[in-house]
């Protein structure tokens, strides 16, 4: 055999294997004949596999492409797990999406990255939003989070549970002591998992926020800076940790993701948790009462609000294709039909109206009830995604001992960003 | 390697030619000039492509300033190793770690030990026994670490309904909810999914092991203690030194084991330095990075350990 015919494949090879470390990404610019491609990084927000979110977004994007043929959108799908490491590679690559619909905006409004919102949607577009939700995108007096869907906790019982245990369902629990009571009864009626508090890493930030705002706590001050170990956060999780201690929970609440605890309610092995819409479709023909938050004292019944946002990047410059395309997906018919097959709550007027008008949306209604009364996480500060990413990992310790936890969290809190 | 003229030729090979002529030598091409580089080449390019250029970008991001989006912010000089050493949690990572990896490995080498020594023997249905210690090596191990944790889960593990039917337990019990009953769970496991490919390194070396040595010893009156301990285990050292080593590197680098079943929770407690390095991915890459190149820098010391090992293995034979 001829050496030379040895050499080449393998030096192919080779080749091969550099050119393949360097082409993943890319594919946004303009062709030459005068069609844009822009890249669209969204958020997968089916669940197990099921009706995928890659699915509605394929059909905004055919029917948006027939209206403007000269724009071409490229879209990428990602779970929540992976999103955010993905993104960050992406931009640490300089490979940024033109428009990406994730869970933050802040940090990358803070490094100039972002086209501010007035620039990229029209003025009927914008005076859509709910006013209240429009600002929450703001970071220092200008808009780059555009709302895409919310959502809000409120108190979820087991119904049947709770007659299992001699107690009335339809009597909502008002202060902590209600829990408690209510929590002992269920664990002699035999219930596994009294209360639920999942504080595994998948949701720990909001689990442990909505306990907090029950107790007039919070993560930051008014002028926002870090409270983590305030005395208030270190009452909260010294109640959470008299739960666990007296059984009323599940064991390990740190060792406890969302996900499963949500599972573990829809077979009907949990009293009661703080619930969210997302579960309606697990929770259909299941006898259970959505209730307002109980708090600690009963004075308050504040509860933790959710955004997702979008945000389009400068670096391809296409403004106008991405204003182009956040117009047509943003129509009323795109964004009702999202929110009705997630179970999300809506960020515009005109989709708060009509789903609060449709017969087969009522579950949802008293949620967009208590939406404008909810808290919302630190959003505009760029340093919380960093902090939310280490209080989901280390506050489940602080059922174990509230002190030590909160201020090695706050200690981090306050070095992010520094 | 290659003289740039062809007039530069070694004394030696000069009284050769007087000796014995050739045709004269002709200007060589380019090609011949290069030597044995043609051939190298693709095996170092690979190399430098797919192992050092990452180790190069490893050490250079542990030395950057790279927020959550990605952003760089310049030099950080030694900042993320101070801030690394500075973690309260590192100390129990590593001291975890050494455990995690003293353990599995010890255990799996012992218990592989007396697996080997079974399979090794002529039995009814030795083949199909054989056959079923692949199965722990042939799943997939993220697989089998999603499958115990499941088993071992508070409300709908089957360990829990097995103890209580049986009467052991009188509650459900969250065996992975804290790190005294989840670590030696994540060792078991380990163990689990370590033992067919030591095994089976053994069993190769077994086979080797000539009959004549163990007829021998039976002459010389040798208890089967003292064959074990006198002919075998000597005779095994080989092939028990390579799956020592390579157990100890792949298990101090194991990942899925640990993620699959507890994701280094609760907090870090059962964290290895692999699994924390991915940890602390969510929030500081730099950070990150920093733990890469330490647990780099004890790979590394463990190569150099086995190269040392496998000389003193050549020259003992």
């Amino acid at each position: 055999m001829n050496r030379r015919s040895l050499v080449l494949p393998a030096a192919g090879l080779t080749a091969a294997l550099a050119l393949s470390a360097c082409s993943s990404g890319g594919g946004s610019g303009s062709s030459a004949d005068g069609t844009t491609t822009i890249r669209f990084v969204a958020a997968d927000y089916g669940s197990n596999g099921q009706n995928p979110t890659q699915a509605y977004w394929q059909g905004v994007i055919s029917a948006f492409e027939q209206q403007h043929p000269k724009i071409k959108v490229d879209l990428q799908v990602i779970n929540w797990n992976d999103l955010d490491t993905q993104v960050k590679t992406m931009v640490q690559n300089g490979n940024q999406p033109d428009i990406l619909q994730t869970g933050g905006y802040a940090d990358f409004a803070k490094n100039g990255l972002l086209y501010p919102a007035t620039d990229v949607l029209s003025g009927a577009t914008q005076q859509d939003f709910i006013p209240a939700m429009s600002r929450a995108g703001e970071q220092e007096g200008t808009q780059y989070g555009i709302p895409f869907v919310s959502s809000a906790r409120m108190f979820l019982v087991n119904n049947a549970l709770f007659r299992k245990a001699g107690l009335d369902p339809a009597k909502p629990l008002k202060t902590w002591d209600d829990i408690t009571a209510a929590a002992t009864a269920l664990k002699k009626a035999g219930v596994e998992v009294p209360l639920g508090v999942p504080l595994g890493k998948e949701e720990a930030q909001g689990e442990s926020f909505i306990w907090m705002l029950e107790n007039h706590g919070g993560y930051q001050d008014a002028s926002g800076h870090y409270t983590v170990n305030s005395q208030a956060n270190i009452d909260t999780f010294t109640q959470l940790k008299t739960w666990v201690d007296a059984g009323l929970t599940e064991q390990s609440p740190a060792a406890v993701n969302r996900t499963d605890l949500q599972k573990d309610f829809a077979s009907g092995k949990v009293g009661m948790e703080n619930g969210f819409p997302g579960q309606l479709a697990d929770l259909k023909g299941m006898d259970v009462t959505w209730a307002a938050m109980p708090s600690k004292d009963g004075a308050t019944n504040a509860t933790l609000g959710v955004g997702d946002w979008v945000m389009a990047f400068k670096k391809g410059g296409h403004k106008d294709q991405i204003k182009a395309f956040l117009d047509f997906a943003y129509g009323k018919d795109n964004t009702v039909k999202f929110e009705k097959e997630y179970n999300l709550l809506p960020v515009t007027q005109s989709a708060a109206a009509a789903l609060q008008a449709d017969p087969e949306e009522k579950a949802l209604v008293p949620f967009l009830k208590i939406l404008p009364t909810a808290s919302f996480y630190p959003l505009s500060d760029p340093t919380w995604p960093g902090v939310s990413a280490q209080i989901k990992t280390q506050i489940g310790s602080a059922v174990s001992d509230p002190k030590k936890a909160l201020d090695a969290l706050q200690q981090a809190a306050q070095q992010a960003g520094q | 390697m290659s003289h740039s003229t062809t007039t530069a030729v070694p004394p030696g090979r000069a009284a050769r030619r007087t000796a014995a002529p050739e045709p004269p030598v002709r200007r060589r091409s380019l090609f011949q000039r290069l030597g044995p580089l043609p051939w190298l080449a693709p095996a170092v390019l690979l190399i430098l492509g797919v192992v050092v250029w990452p180790v190069v970008e490893m050490v250079s991001t542990s030395l950057r300033r790279i927020d959550t989006t990605g952003t760089d912010h310049g030099p950080a000089g030694l900042l993320k190793y101070h801030k690394l050493f500075g973690d309260p949690r590192l100390p129990a990572v590593l001291g975890w770690t050494a455990v995690w990896t003293v353990a599995v490995v010890g255990l799996t080498m012992l218990i592989s030990l007396a697996l080997a020594q079974l399979f090794n023997q002529q039995f009814p249905g030795r083949r199909i026994t054989r056959w079923a210690l692949i199965a722990p090596w042939a799943a997939s191990v993220l697989m089998t670490a999603i499958g115990f944790r499941w088993m071992l889960d508070q409300v709908a593990g089957v360990l829990n309904r097995l103890l209580l039917d049986l009467g052991l337990i009188d509650h459900s019990r969250a065996w992975l909810g804290d790190a005294a009953h989840a670590r030696p769970w994540l060792v078991a496991v380990a163990v689990f999914v370590s033992l067919p490919f030591t095994t089976y390194t053994l069993l190769a070396g077994l086979q080797t092991v000539p009959a004549e040595v163990y007829e021998a010893a039976r002459v010389d009156g040798a208890t089967p203690w003292q064959t074990y301990r006198k002919v075998t285990l000597p005779l095994l050292r080989p092939a028990f030194l390579v799956g020592l080593v390579i157990n100890l590197i792949n298990v101090f680098n194991s990942f899925p084991v640990i993620w699959g079943m507890t994701q280094g929770g609760p907090n870090a407690d059962t964290a290895t330095t692999t699994v924390f390095m991915y940890m602390l991915r969510g929030y500081d890459v730099a950070e990150s990075a920093a733990m890469s190149v330490v647990n780099f820098g004890v790979v590394i010391l463990m190569v150099i350990v086995f190269l040392k090992v496998s000389r003193w293995n050549g020259e003992e034979n």
